[in-house]
């Protein structure tokens, strides 16, 4: 009996256990039916839900519900994506995202030439994930500009400081010329003195002395020999390093745009979850299709 | 006909009537010849014209029997053809003919350039045939026309040595326009009265018109560079239709695209310019940016747009 007993109980566990999936699912359902994205949002993360947007205190979550539509999550990114994009693109309208697979989103930061891959965006988040490292340079590009300057400057400016004294010494052939000429002369004139013993060490050190200058010169024309192709590779360098800064200006000026500063444009990363799903109350439901221009 | 290689078939009499017949056919040459100057100076009948410049084009008005000390060249019938064109188009005061007092030899000025510019026809020697307008002084052949074949080609290399190089600094951009508009009317007069095969290349302003350049697998460098300056000069270079390639919009309406035409296969990047009005050509940007000239100079090995390489190969 007792048996029996439990075992009624434990089938009325189970079938609750059941009912709530099914309860949760087709609640999920529903609000897809409806277009009712906020709903969504709250169905998939209720803790963060709750924390963020409610601001009441979380009940942590123990029924993991949302653990059901973990594999379809592509889908379901897909189908929110529609009106996020079209939300952040009133927000952030220097950003562009592309698809490259279901329910994935490419950030790219503007739309001018050779813009960055900067990053995915995480449409069940509500989340920007910013590649570390391009977005480490725009914070510093941001950090120089109190000092007048752009990422790449001082490397700019050894490069080019670089091209200019070898151009100076391509330039100065004819000097380093006659200078060898005038040392060779020198180096058979002190090879034609007397050697007295007395003054061998004179002359010895004399001829070092020449033979020295001769050295450097030669190492100064090979330099020069070399340095149209040094030039040319520098300047490539310099082109590099110019569009990087461009493309870092650019950045900067879309976000003072639309933000002031990069620390409200943290800021609002930082509260973009709340912000949107804010934006979405109320209007939840009614809305039917939305026109995404993306 | 006379065979001077066997004259005891001849009589004296029949020498004489032979030489008389060649004499008259001489001057039935020379009589065909003012016929044709006539009507190449004075007819009003465009169609005319054209006839009598083609057939003197390659007139030949010396024969063994007759010939003639004074003679024009064919080189400067076609300076006397362009002019006449012109002047059947309400345009004949746009271009100056100089004749010269000791020998027979037509020059020509285009009236906005003046003396900036002296311009004349080269006989092509090759069978191609045809001939190349050049600035006297330069030597550059900015067109090549040939009536024969209904021909006629701009010269981008020529156009952009002579009034983007050369005459930068000292000829206003608005002077150069007028002048070139005038080639480019003479083109269009023929393309349009005659059916004339025209590339006007560089100065071709239709929207449709792909400027191919001459590295036809464009380094990106060269696209990196014009980013680089753009942004300099306030405007920004941006990225192409559909991700290929790249477009910067310039004042009012005009748009430069330069991109690769043929996504498969073989490379084939080309410039284009777009207006509302379609008045607008490659050569008009660079006369009128001069940031995109600097560019285009600079990067000119890669860059230089592909004049028809039959012609100027």
């Amino acid at each position: 009996m007792e048996n029996q007993e439990q075992h009624a109980s434990a089938a009325d566990v189970l079938t609750q256990a059941i009912a709530n999936k099914l309860d949760y699912l087709s609640t999920l359902q529903a609000a897809v039916q409806h277009g009712d994205d906020r709903k969504v949002y709250e169905l998939l993360d209720q803790a963060r839900y709750s924390e963020e947007v409610k601001k009441t205190r979380a009940k942590r979550s123990v029924d993991h519900l949302a653990e059901l539509v973990d594999n379809i999550h592509p889908q379901i990114s897909h189908y929110l994506s529609d009106k996020l994009i079209d939300y952040l693109g009133h927000i952030y309208p220097f950003f562009y995202y592309e698809e490259y697979t279901t329910g994935r989103f490419h950030i790219y930061f503007g739309n001018w030439w050779d813009r960055r891959l900067f990053g995915e965006l995480d449409v069940v988040d509500v989340r920007f994930q910013f590649d570390q490292g391009e977005y480490d340079k725009l914070r510093t590009s941001f950090e120089l500009e109190g000092r007048h300057q752009r990422l790449n400057t001082a490397k700019i400016e050894a490069i080019s400081a670089e091209s200019e004294q070898l151009q100076k010494l391509m330039d100065a052939q004819s000097v380093r010329d006659n200078e060898k000429t005038k040392l060779r002369e020198q180096l058979k004139e002190n090879s034609q003195k007397s050697s007295m013993p007395w003054e061998s060490g004179k002359i010895k050190d004399e001829r070092q002395g020449i033979i020295d200058q001769l050295t450097k010169l030669a190492d100064e024309d090979e330099q020069a020999l070399n340095a149209h192709k040094t030039i040319k590779a520098n300047d490539d360098k310099i082109l590099v390093l110019s569009k990087e800064d461009t493309i870092l200006n650019y950045e900067k000026q879309s976000i003072r745009d639309a933000f002031d500063d990069f620390e409200h444009f943290e800021a609002h990363n930082q509260s973009l979850y709340a912000d949107y799903l804010n934006s979405l109350v109320g209007q939840g439901q009614s809305e039917g299709e939305v026109n995404v221009d993306d | 006909m006379i065979n001077e290689n066997d004259p005891s078939t001849l009589t004296t009499s029949g020498r004489l009537l032979n030489y008389n017949e060649a004499i008259k056919a001489g001057l039935q040459t020379g009589l065909k010849f003012t016929q044709l100057m006539d009507q190449l100076i004075k007819t009003s009948d465009p169609d005319k014209l054209v006839a009598a410049a083609t057939q003197l084009a390659d007139f030949q008005l010396d024969s063994d029997f007759v010939t003639f000390p004074h003679q024009y060249t064919n080189a400067d019938y076609y300076l006397l053809f362009m002019s006449r064109m012109l002047e059947l188009h309400d345009q004949g005061n746009q271009v100056i003919l100089q004749s010269h007092d000791h020998h027979e030899e037509l020059t020509q000025e285009l009236t906005p350039l003046g003396d900036r510019g002296t311009f004349n026809f080269r006989v092509e020697t090759s069978e191609n045939g045809g001939v190349f307008y050049r600035e006297r002084a330069t030597g550059q052949s900015l067109f090549y026309l040939n009536l024969e074949r209904k021909m006629f080609r701009f010269n981008s290399h020529a156009l952009t040595q002579l009034f983007i190089i050369d005459l930068h600094d000292t000829v206003p951009a608005e002077t150069v326009k007028t002048s070139v508009q005038i080639l480019v009317d003479f083109a269009r007069y023929l393309k349009e009265d005659y059916g004339y095969s025209v590339d006007f290349n560089i100065l071709d302003a239709a929207n449709r018109q792909n400027y191919q350049v001459h590295s036809a697998d464009l380094p990106a460098g060269v696209v990196d560079r014009l980013f680089v300056s753009a942004a300099k000069n306030d405007y920004m270079l941006t990225n192409g239709a559909n991700g290929n390639g790249a477009r910067i919009a310039l004042d009012k309406d005009v748009v430069v695209d330069i991109f690769n035409n043929q996504l498969e296969g073989q490379p084939e990047w080309v410039l284009t310019v777009h207006d509302n009005e379609q008045k607008i050509s490659w050569f008009d940007v660079l006369l009128k940016y001069p940031f995109i000239r600097d560019w285009y100079l600079e990067n000119l090995m890669d860059l230089e747009i592909v004049s028809d390489p039959l012609i100027f190969g």
